[in-house]
């Protein structure tokens, strides 16, 4: 425990303030880009921000402290879980008693990131190599498999939706790319293997076009407004039988127990329930946001008596302002806790415990004699990692609007490590570079297909066939990662 | 006690199966000292590829032969992969070269024969025998799978014990250095090792596929199981993989059948927990596991 006690040792003041200001900006561009980009790259943000906050424990977990963890999506689950469990049952703070909201779940998020880091970390870190990956390997496929386990608490295979805190009279905006933002959960939850209801599901939704006729209609506006609540609420009764009932409408595939029955028979197959939990979650909102006519954006936002109905017909949670998207919203909430975890993982890497990690890594014994105790760092190195995967995970539940089983399959896991390893393991600047590899790959992946008119089953699984080959073309000829590549490059430029 | 007898029975070929896999991976780290990942992956191929073989010819019989054939080969060009891995690097990367394979692995197979459970049909009965009056959850195919694996582990034991190259592979897991000295070319052994390996994994696939159905990720539990039967055996060890894969797979049939199918992924990981807290170098096996 004395080697967790130095986590929180500061560097040197002056450090700090050149962290602090790294970070502030970091926060400053991305939070102008958020504000200039258009929502769908918007999502791409936020989905890159909430990769690179895992990631950053990655780089400390995998690459400073040399163990190789397959652990950090389960981890993900905890504070996603943590936060959905939280934000929907409790009113008030425990003790405190003050009023709850969303940062109180992630401050739970957080400490239930730590408990289970420590829980993991004391049985991890006395492992070696091949051990300690394999058991990683067990707890992501085994805790994802604890959630269906208990269906009432958990919500089982179907998880949870989440009451997304969102100020009132937010909206998800249009955006052209609907295929490619629908694909890119498959790319954010990558290794999805088969994604028959992608190919599915676009069409049917705009022929079938309950949504589309509102459109045309004078009354366009008051259904954008209905939708646009359902969509800021998230109510979870409301959102669940929507979402069963367009299955039923849509897609005889997506009949939920079908699906339900088909789960049961392939439990070992965690792809599936992400097919059918994806399509639920986003046909739901992609549906609305097909529904909402570019134009319309700013009716809604001018016209008052909408925005106020808007904010007040359902909503107790205090409408701050209205009038946003809601996937800019996303990605500050993002960016927000990317920045503040970067911030803590640079003083940590740059300061003492970055130095011990290493030296734990590259020498236990040497390092042992030094008078650091091996199975300390390496437990601390697990903790700060699952706290980070945990904030992660709460930053997850909030931009999917759920938790499931599903969405923190054995596949997240393998995404993070992908991450890690393409953008170089031991430095931040890798984690952030693999985050966005992870969110810009399959999206390329995508517009590569279209050109050349590629299968579905093979456009489908191209980004992870590209990863695989690319990780191990990466241990093999540039372990660093990318940035280890740049700066081997850099080292023998100036050499010579 | 019916009900206990009926999940044991039901156990003992998925623990038969798990014991094949299970084997792949101890021959894989006997000669190298990797855990390959990607075992369960290329058995997957394999085990798509012999139904592509089935469903072209018909013959279960040659489905297999071919799966054998294609294992041996994989095998080999992943050994190629991630050794290099090994040999230039850490033990970090030689883990992370083998999930990268994994990974490629799966998505090769999606994009060739989809992501679909396709149903693998198993070349005799799969309904359980009828003897005094009831019918047990012991079919004929579950004998054949036990079959499979006696004629598999008898076959390995004479060529570890009997013959001139399963002494020189032998002394090539045990002191590579020594081995080469004498005269054995240890290279070649190694490759030997993760190509047999590949060919266990392969039947181990091919068996498995038709107790459940075939897709790129079915078998990703199995790798879990096969882990932990592998470590708990010792992971070094021949005996120690085929008793406790058979231990382990009768283990999660009895949980699944007392309590719910779903447990079986938790109770596999609690096992794994247990044996690395209290004997992490496993039971068959007297290396050390642990780091510190």
């Amino acid at each position: 425990m004395s080697k967790l006690s130095s986590l929180t040792e500061r560097a040197p003041g002056s450090r700090l303030v050149t962290h602090a200001l790294i970070a502030l900006v970091i926060f400053g561009i991305l939070t102008w880009f958020n504000q200039i980009v258009d929502p769908l790259m918007s999502y791409y943000l936020a989905t890159a921000a909430m990769y690179a906050t895992a990631m950053f424990g990655m780089t400390i977990l995998v690459g400073l402290s040399g163990q190789v963890s397959l652990g950090n999506g389960a981890l993900m689950a905890v504070g996603g879980y943590v936060f959905a469990l939280t934000s929907l049952n409790w009113q008030t703070v425990p003790i405190l008693g003050t009023p709850w909201n969303a940062l109180w779940s992630m401050v739970f998020a957080g400490i239930g990131g730590v408990v289970f880091g420590l829980l993991i970390g004391g049985v991890a870190a006395r492992l070696r190599g091949p051990y300690l990956a394999g058991l990683t390997l067990g707890i992501a496929v085994g805790v994802p498999a604890i959630a269906n386990r208990f269906p009432g608490l958990l919500g089982g295979e179907n998880g949870l939706m989440l009451q997304v805190p969102y100020p009132a009279g937010g909206y998800a905006s249009i955006d052209d790319g609907f295929d490619e933002e629908f694909i890119d959960d498959g790319g954010g939850e990558s290794f999805v293997d088969d994604e028959p209801i992608y190919e599915e599901l676009p069409d049917e939704f705009f022929e079938e076009a309950p949504l589309d006729d509102s459109l045309e209609d004078p009354l366009a506006e008051e259904d954008m407004l209905t939708d646009d609540d359902f969509l800021s609420e998230d109510d979870f009764l409301t959102e669940d039988d929507f979402a069963t009932d367009e299955g039923f409408e849509s897609d005889a595939g997506s009949d939920p127990d079908s699906m339900a029955e088909e789960d049961m028979l392939t439990e070992d197959d965690f792809l599936s329930e992400d097919d059918f939990l994806t399509e639920d979650d986003f046909a739901t909102e992609e549906g609305f946001e097909s529904d909402i006519d570019p134009g319309g954006q700013e009716d809604f936002v001018d016209d008052p008596d909408l925005a106020d109905s808007g904010a007040g017909a359902d909503l107790d949670l205090a409408g701050v302002d209205s009038g946003f998207v809601i996937e800019q919203w996303q990605a500050s909430v993002a960016v927000a806790v990317a920045c503040i975890v970067g911030f803590l993982a640079l003083n940590l890497v740059r300061g003492r415990q970055g130095r011990v990690w290493q030296a734990v890594r590259d020498d236990p014994v040497a390092a042992a004699v030094s008078g650091i105790s091996p199975s300390g760092s390496k437990v601390s190195a697990f903790v700060v990692s699952s706290l980070f995967a945990a904030l992660a995970g709460a930053v997850f539940a909030q931009i999917l609007s759920y938790v499931g089983p599903g969405a923190f399959a054995l596949g997240l896991s393998l995404s993070l490590l992908v991450g890690i390893v393409l953008g170089g393991r031991n430095s931040l600047i890798g984690a952030m570079i693999g985050a966005v590899i992870l969110v810009w790959l399959p999206e390329f992946v995508l517009s590569l297909a279209a050109d050349r008119g590629w299968e579905d089953q093979v456009t489908n699984n191209a980004p992870n066939f590209i990863y695989g080959l690319l990780v191990v073309l990466v241990v093999l000829a540039a372990p660093g990662g990318l940035v280890g590549g740049v700066q081997d490059l850099v080292k023998r430029v100036t050499r010579r | 006690m019916t009900n206990f007898i009926d999940y044991f029975l039901g156990g003992v070929s998925t623990g038969a199966i798990i014991a094949l896999m299970a084997l792949a991976l101890v021959l894989v780290w006997r000669s190298t000292r990797v855990v390959n990942f990607a075992q369960l992956g290329q058995a997957m191929i394999t085990s798509f590829i012999a139904l592509t073989v089935r469903d072209a010819t018909g013959s279960w019989l040659l489905a297999l032969l071919v799966a054998m054939a294609s294992g041996l080969v994989v095998g080999v060009i992943v050994y190629f992969l991630v050794i290099r891995a090994v040999k230039r690097l850490d033990t970090s990367g030689a883990i992370i070269a083998t999930f990268g394979v994994l990974i490629a692995l799966q998505a090769l197979a999606g994009m060739v024969w989809g992501g679909d459970q396709k149903a693998f049909p198993p070349p005799i009965s799969n309904s359980g025998y009828e003897v005094f009056g009831r019918t047990w959850p012991f079919s004929p195919y579950d004998l054949l799978v036990v079959v499979m694996l006696i004629v598999l582990v008898l076959i390995m034991t004479i060529v570890f014990t009997r013959t001139s190259v399963g002494l020189a592979m032998r002394a090539s897991a045990f002191n590579p250095e020594v081995a080469r000295l004498s005269g054995v070319r240890v290279s070649r052994m190694l490759i030997l090792g993760w190509a047999i390996a590949g060919l266990v994994g392969a039947v181990a696939g091919v068996l498995v596929a038709p107790l459940s159905t075939l897709s790129p990720t079915s078998f990703d539990l199995f790798l879990v199981f096969a882990f932990t039967a592998a470590v708990i055996g010792g992971l070094d060890s021949l005996v120690g993989a085929v008793a406790f894969g058979i231990g382990t797979g009768l283990v999660i049939s009895l949980v699944s059948g007392y309590t719910d199918s779903g447990n079986a992924p938790v109770v596999a990981l609690l096992l794994l927990v247990l044996n690395l807290l209290f004997k992490p170098e496993g039971v068959f096996s007297h290396h050390k596991a642990r780091a510190v």
